[in-house]
């Protein structure tokens, strides 16, 4: 009986354990390899919380305090230990180290910090660890003679575990938690759209340290020792096998992996000891790490997403009929805008549905399901105007600047990929860079974007110099990149992808997301009525659910302009965007693009197709070897020679 | 004065030993893109291998070249068995630590379910001792320095002088646009490997012979210092690798005469972490 106690503690405990690194690995990307040391500091606490003064037990054993406290305060202050004791290394995992030579500082950190608490006996009482820790609401340690005792801790326990869980799945069921996952798709995306990943990596440390803690804490109150020897950097290594083989990014598939691997590799392994007692002592624990390591290996081959794959977060669009009446009321204020976008919108639209035919039914479906040609060309022409009225008294102010560059320079080991580039973008234009490659174009766009630090040289915002404000700083001012490659949160969908970027959520931070679905549902509510108008607009409503990374190279140059565009932008610095699209595509894109800053945005575009500059941009910037060539209108440009000799030609 | 002398030469040879293995880690490591954690399990092995020539009435000094040969082996092994296929199907580097730990777990008990959980020495004369300033050191101490010592001017040698190392720093620096330039960068792999394979035999068995007794987990503290040198002088950087292990190897051997044996790995803790925290490309790295 006893023997089924113990197992169900040890599962409840190994199963919180997981839950903290589920939240810390599966969900937000950080890969602490020091996991063990939050529990065993958890544990270490719980134990001198618990402990009388070390007088009271003859003074055998030495620790810290001995503070006599009742249940549950050393549970508490288990999970409170385990919370401080992430912040110092926040340093760590924040912005500029990256992830895999953090985890080697993490498994350093467990390895030395083990061997210190064996070798320093004033504080922790060396290898020999603590003993007759009492048991909660107990005068002493917990012995197998109260049964029924034993069957409430049990069930405490295994209630916690379920507390936790819930706990859990509703801080990362919300716009916290998409945002954690997005910075693990892709954290340096994720900092060019305004999140701020030193703050949501140190939560995650913090939360997942304290889940840690508290499950140090509940085995040491049942098993009532502390031994430093049973925390080693390897014990880390089980739970992430344990979160790896059950499922990254799934709860129920690290609950499932808790039993599985921890308790189940114990529990084999007394099976088959007590089966063969002739074995040699050190075999079956050897091949139980041998199996562990196997397990982890076959399982990130065979199955890297675990034996439940992350659930795929379905959203539902609202009903469009719902913003019909809005475009209605919008619709006249701009008569002269239908005529011109009108034209070139027909064939467009026709070509669009030509396009994803091949790839994409859906999309075909919901052309169809327009039933007339008119209809999308009616509603192409009053969505920009819904875009529009935040910002249409902009139009009178176009000859301020909004983004200029004063002498930027970057050099990276003696190479000056950009040097003293100056430049003055002016509200409300739609103006394109263009050069040889090598010019420095995308490192001027980064450094812009502020994702790179200048050498030198100055840049400056809506009058503010930004030279030092971090990227997701500049991105909340409205100043926000896409990137040239590929930089779709890959494992978040379309409609997530858009979410992610959308500001000002109640439940984008920790204690907004705690606070519940209630808290955050209207503003999450809004941004995805906003995320569908722009996927309307984009006509890619039909992929709102499917995974980014599944869609084809130009389905994702999209996303990323429409995540760009959710994020609010004053200033849109875009890289490439219609590398790689169908030109018709393309086009629509300028379109849409063109209509934008006709409506108050500014954009900065980087790109190759002379043919695009020619029809959408003006003015045009030349870049060639780090600084500004020329600028002027396309037209203006190719009556010069050394742009003709420095890009045009060559 | 004769405690500090004794540390240093202590350091000296702790230097030797840690050069051998972090030039060997560093370079896999720039060359390969793996950071290989299993490194010191495949050292531990090399140590095991060399034993059981040794067994088998051997010099040691025999031993030690098999145990090149073997761990040369099972690290070209281990990459195309293991680290190039994930890498081929695009896994992210964090995966393939992970995948790496796992390969550590697997030789480092497979080893301990092999031998048991005993510690081993290697049958082998200490020499003569050479005294001189305070300075004391065996003969097998002072061959231990001349192997480091070859061992770096042989690193210097290929990566500075050699095709085959100049095609091993174009495929550090960029894999693709060096395969695009015409280097067959997979044989590149292959050999960095091999050969770095083989000064991780070494490093092991200098380590074994450094330490006297030694058993399966014997390198789980030694890796701590590999990864101090390593990031000390800049992960992927050869000569930050040796500075690195100079550094370390006398710090931690200075300062365990001073503070407290027990104590020795906390100075090379602090180093890694710092540079982590502040400068993450290292002494020698670029700054960025």
């Amino acid at each position: 009986m006893y023997y089924l106690i113990t197992l169900v503690v040890y599962g409840a405990v190994d199963v919180i354990a997981c839950l903290g690194l589920s939240l810390q690995f599966g969900i937000s990307g950080v890969t602490n390899f020091g996991y063990i040391i939050f529990q065993a500091a958890g544990a270490y606490v719980a134990a001198i919380l618990a402990l009388p003064a070390e007088s009271a037990n003859g003074g055998f054993q030495h620790y810290v305090g001995g503070f006599d406290l009742p249940f549950p305060v050393p549970w508490v202050g288990a999970a409170v230990a385990g919370a401080v004791l992430a912040l110092p290394f926040t340093f760590l995992v924040g912005r500029r180290l990256r992830g895999d030579f953090a985890a080697v500082g993490l498994l350093v950190t467990a390895v030395l910090l083990n061997l210190l608490v064996m070798n320093f006996v004033p504080l922790f009482n060396g290898d020999a660890g603590l003993a007759i820790v009492p048991a909660p609401m107990q005068s002493g340690v917990m012995t197998d003679t109260s049964n029924s005792y034993q069957w409430e801790f049990a069930v405490g326990v295994v209630a916690l575990a379920a507390a936790v869980f819930w706990f859990i799945r509703h801080i990362t069921e919300s716009p916290y938690g998409r945002a954690l996952r997005a910075m693990r798709d892709n954290d340096k995306v994720a900092d060019s759209l305004g999140q701020n990943l030193l703050s949501l990596r140190t939560g995650t440390l913090v939360v997942g340290g304290a889940i840690a803690g508290l499950s140090g804490g509940v085995l040491v109150t049942f098993i009532s020792v502390w031994s430093p020897a049973a925390w080693t950097y390897a014990e880390t290594i089980v739970l992430f096998a344990a979160v790896i083989i059950g499922g990254r990014g799934n709860h129920v598939g690290a609950v499932l992996g808790a039993v599985l691997v921890p308790v189940g590799f114990e529990e084999s392994t007394r099976l088959i000891t007590n089966a063969n007692p002739s074995l040699p002592p050190n075999l079956l624990p050897s091949l139980q790490w041998v199996a562990i390591g196997l397990l982890i290996a076959a399982f990130l081959w065979l199955r890297p997403a675990g034996i439940l794959s992350e659930r795929r977060r379905l959203i539902a669009l609202p009903a469009q009929s719902l913003q019909a009446p809005v475009h209605a009321q919008q619709a006249p204020p701009e008569p002269d805008r239908a005529a011109v976008p009108d034209q070139a919108a027909v064939p467009d639209q026709a070509a669009a549905a030509d396009r994803p035919a091949a790839t994409d039914r859906t999309a075909v479906a919901d052309r169809l399901a327009a039933p007339d040609e008119a209809a999308p060309v009616v509603q192409a022409g009053p969505r920009d105007e819904q875009t529009a009225a935040p910002t249409a008294d902009a139009a009178g102010q176009h000859a301020d600047v909004v983004l200029q560059a004063i002498g930027v320079s970057r050099e990276f080991g003696g190479v000056h990929a950009v040097s003293g580039a100056s430049l003055s973008i002016t509200r409300g234009t739609l103006t394109g860079l263009i050069g040889p490659n090598g010019a420095g174009k995308s490192t001027l766009l980064a450094l812009l974007a502020g994702t790179d630090r200048v050498s030198a040289g100055t840049i400056r915002y809506q009058g503010q110099d930004v030279t030092n404000v971090p990227a997701f700083r500049r991105a909340r001012l409205g100043l926000v990149r896409t990137f040239q490659l590929a930089s779709e949160f890959k494992r978040l969908t379309v409609l997530e992808n858009l979410l992610s970027a959308a500001p000002g959520n109640r439940g984008a931070g920790f204690l907004g997301a705690a606070a519940g679905r209630r808290y955050w549902r209207a503003d999450e509510a809004a941004a995805i009525a906003k995320a569908a108008d722009i996927l309307r607009k984009f006509g890619l409503e039909s992929l709102a659910n499917s995974y980014a990374g599944d869609l084809s190279g130009g389905q994702r140059r999209l996303v990323e302009i429409m995540r760009a565009l959710m994020t609010e932008p004053r200033m849109l610095l875009l890289d490439e965007p219609m590398a790689g699209v169908h030109p018709e595509l393309a086009r629509r894109i300028g379109d849409q693009l063109v209509g934008l800053c006709r409506d108050g945005m500014t954009i900065l575009m980087v790109e190759h197709e002379l043919a695009i500059m020619d029809e959408f941009c003006d003015p045009v910037i030349v870049m060639a070897e780090g600084s500004m060539l020329a600028q002027g209108t396309m037209a203006q440009l190719r009556d010069r020679t050394e742009v003709v000799e420095a890009y045009l030609v060559g | 004065m004769s405690i500090l002398m004794a540390s240093v030469g202590f350091g000296l040879i702790t230097s030797a030993v840690l050069t051998i293995a972090a030039v060997g880690f560093t370079l896999q490591f720039a060359v390969t893109d793996v950071l290989n954690l299993a490194f010191a399990a495949v050292m531990t092995a090399g140590a095991f291998v060399a034993y059981w020539v040794n067994q088998l009435g051997a010099s040691i000094w025999l031993g030690l070249v098999v145990a090149m040969i073997a761990c040369s082996v099972l690290s070209v092994a281990l990459n195309l068995g293991v680290y190039a296929p994930f890498q081929r199907r695009g896994s992210s580097p964090i995966t393939i630590v992970i995948v790496s730990l796992g390969m550590a777990l697997i030789i480092e008990f497979g080893i301990e379910a092999i031998v048991g959980g005993i510690n081993v020495s290697y049958k082998m004369s200490q020499g003569g001792t050479l005294r001189s300033g305070g300075l004391i050191l065996t003969t097998v101490q002072l061959t231990i320095i001349a192997i480091s010592l070859v061992v770096m001017a042989g690193a210097h040698s290929l990566l500075r002088y050699t095709k085959l190392g100049k095609t091993m720093r174009a495929t550090a620096a960029n894999r693709s646009l060096a395969r695009n330039c015409g280097i067959r960068t997979g044989r590149v792999i292959t050999f960095t490997w091999a050969l770095t394979g083989a000064l991780c035999g070494l490093a092991g068995t200098v380590f074994a012979i450094d330490v006297g007794s030694f058993g399966p987990t014997s390198t789980d503290l030694f890796v701590v210092l590999i990864l101090a040198a390593v990031f000390l002088g800049g992960p992927g950087h050869a000569y930050g690798a040796m500075l690195g292990a100079v550094l370390i190897g006398l710090a931690t051997e200075v300062s365990a005469a001073y503070i407290a044996p027990d104590y020795k790995y906390v100075i090379a803790f602090v180093a890694l972490l710092a540079t982590l925290a502040v400068r993450p490309s290292g002494l020698l790295g670029a700054r960025t």
